[in-house]
């Protein structure tokens, strides 16, 4: 049982002059097994995101805002009870490029055990790792194997496994299907899929709408270290309201849609000296001239749009 | 219609290993024709290891081919340097990443115009004009942006820029490799809008080579469907990705996620199966991860029409 609470979280990459805040604001919240979709374009904050739930930003810290997992900050607890008794216990990550992220001088099983050791495991190690193989549906064979004795997709099938070794509540992963092939991404689609009706809560980060739509419940769509719209997937993708949203839903080509797409014009804003307004206005076909001011935060049926388009009449 | 590049029964395979172990044929491309009509874009499509990029270089005679012809504008491509000459000038390739396939020391301006001055088009005074020329077709302001260098642009920019190179020497064909899949899902769509209009502007045939078939879908007009180095089906774009006639295609196609609310409580579902442990070599090469696979499959099927313009090889009719 576990809920996900984050607070107008601010986090900083260097200082003074160079300071850049890639996560600027965010907040958001996750119910009981419930899983959430962090989209939004590179360089938009969404992987920062990730690393700063479990405490892992290289060359970042938190600023501002707090995380809540249970009710209970996350950010407050010293270290050793972090990598005690959170980190990888309750909240697991699959890092990008995951598949690059296995130690190619040992087995695979030297690495899952690695991790038990590390966390002070007392159980029967055999039994979890077996358990957790077989939970991904890969042979127990895999574990006597270097990474670059399997493919890419095993190798990705690995990485989740051992997210999953402690049992975690949360698994946060940061593009688990990016760099694979389409019938491979699909399968871990469909693993992923099984695994959050087995009771897990997932917060999948992501620039594919597609796959997102296939797993999360709820989805908050980032823009320059903002979420400029969060609500139900169904409720985002039905309605979208933020002009954002609404352009990368109508950019993503489609088999059997018409072949009328969107394309945005121009790049994201640089974080080192974001604008004072909204953050899409140079981008955004409504841009009018309240826009150089910050938008409202407007409540909606399942969630919030920050846009001036949507500010309620008073 | 006139095609601009025909392709016949090419091969190329390739031995791994050797020393200490055990040597390997690796079948890259076993027999693969196909043909390309001027104006016209020709996707090549399938996974990593099916043998897409090999062609790519075997069309631009980055490696010789083991058995085949390739004919390119009226002219056979083989080791006669004036035939290599010939297709290195009028099919240009666009590779998969603008961070790599760009020389970052170089300015803008010199990247555009390094194939005019290999090529020795045009008169050197003529070239400034050229490049801006290029430069425009592919909605770069060159005042703006051929005195910068790549690390000053965005992703979008410098595909762009590798697109302008392309053109710049008014090439007949274009061999595009991934040309998008590096990008952001914002700009994705304005390269593929611009791939059609160069299309329609210059009378370029493209030769598009993907694993996404949602994009290939948006720009192609025929597709080829490549596995494990043969081509299993071929056909007019919108009838094959609508309705599969050979299992791969099918399992292709179903592993595509598209933004769609329904998505979430509905399951998944990929006909394919897991691979046996089989020889891919014996047979059709797809028996082995096939749903629908009948005895019959131990023969190795060949690509047969069925249909306008359609052929498909697979003994099993599946729908």
């Amino acid at each position: 049982m576990v809920t996900l609470f984050v607070r107008d979280l601010r986090v900083q990459y260097g200082s003074g002059d160079n300071a850049v805040n890639a996560v600027d604001g965010v907040s958001f919240s996750l119910e009981d097994n419930e899983s959430i979709g962090i989209v939004g374009e590179s360089a938009c904050g969404k992987s920062t995101l990730g690393l700063a739930i479990v405490r892992s930003i290289p060359g970042g810290r938190v600023i501002s805002g707090d995380i809540l997992l249970d009710s209970k900050s996350i950010l407050n607890v010293s270290e050793e009870e972090f990598t005690g008794n959170i980190r990888w216990k309750k909240i697991a990550m699959v890092f990008q490029g995951a598949m690059n992220s296995l130690d190619p001088v040992f087995t695979i099983k030297q690495q899952f055990e690695e991790i038990l050791q590390v966390h002070g495991y007392s159980g029967d190690r055999i039994k979890t790792i077996n358990d957790a193989v077989d939970a991904v549906g890969l042979p127990v064979s895999v574990l006597d194997k270097f990474p670059h004795e399997i493919s890419g997709g095993m190798k990705q099938r690995a990485v989740i496994a051992m997210a999953l070794l402690l049992r975690p509540k949360l698994v946060i992963a940061d593009e688990p299907t990016t760099a694979l092939d389409v019938l491979v991404q699909a399968q871990i689609i469909s693993l992923l899929k099984k695994m959050k009706k087995e009771g897990m809560s997932l917060v999948l980060i992501s620039h594919d709408l597609g796959i997102v739509s296939e797993i999360s419940d709820k989805v908050a769509i980032m823009y320059a270290g903002k979420i400029v719209e969060f609500g139900t997937m169904q409720e985002v993708y039905s309605n979208p309201k933020h002009p954002y949203t609404q352009a990368l839903l109508k950019s993503t080509p489609k088999i059997k849609g018409g072949l009328d797409l969107i394309s945005l014009k121009g790049n994201p804003p640089s974080l080192a000296s974001p604008p004072a307004g909204c953050r899409f206005y140079d981008r955004c076909p409504e841009a009018k001239e309240r826009c150089e001011t910050e938008p409202p935060v407007t409540k909606t049926k399942t969630g919030y749009v920050s846009c001036w388009l949507y500010e309620e009449s008073k | 219609m006139e095609e601009i590049l025909s392709v016949k029964n090419l091969k190329k395979y390739f031995t791994k290993g050797g020393f200490m172990r055990q040597k390997e044929t690796v079948r890259a491309v076993d027999g693969v024709s196909l043909s390309i009509k001027k104006g016209q874009t020709l996707v090549l499509a399938g996974e990593s290891g099916s043998g897409k990029t090999t062609m790519a270089r075997l069309i631009l005679g980055a490696v010789e081919p083991d058995s085949g012809e390739i004919i390119f504008d009226n002219t056979e491509i083989n080791t006669d340097t004036s035939s290599l000459k010939k297709i290195r000038k009028e099919c240009q390739m666009i590779h998969q990443d603008p961070y790599a396939s760009i020389d970052p020391r170089m300015k803008v301006f010199d990247i555009v115009r390094e194939p005019l001055d290999i090529h020795g088009i045009g008169r050197p005074s003529e070239r400034r004009e050229m490049v801006f020329d290029a430069l425009r077709d592919v909605k770069i302001n060159p005042d703006d942006v051929a005195s910068k260098y790549p690390h000053m642009l965005s992703g979008g920019q410098r595909q762009r820029v590798v697109i302008a190179r392309s053109i710049a020497t008014k090439p007949k064909m274009v061999i595009a490799d991934e040309p998008v899949s590096m990008l952001d899902v914002s700009v994705r769509v304005g390269v593929l809008e611009l791939i059609k209009e160069l299309q329609n502007k210059h009378g370029i045939s493209f030769l598009y080579i993907t694993h996404d078939l949602s994009t290939a879908r948006y720009v192609g007009h025929f597709i080829s469907i490549l596995y494990l180095g043969k081509i299993v089906e071929v056909g007019n774009i919108g009838d094959v990705l609508l309705q599969p006639k050979h299992p791969y295609t099918q399992a292709l196609m179903d592993s595509i996620s598209e933004p769609n609310p329904n998505n979430l409580h509905s399951e998944k579902k990929i006909r394919i199966n897991s691979p046996l442990d089989i020889d891919v070599y014996h047979g059709c090469r797809f028996r082995a991860r096939c749903p629908y696979a009948i005895e019959k499959c131990k023969q190795e099927p060949s690509l047969e029409q069925v249909g306008n313009q359609r052929s498909v090889a697979c003994f099993v009719e599946i729908n």
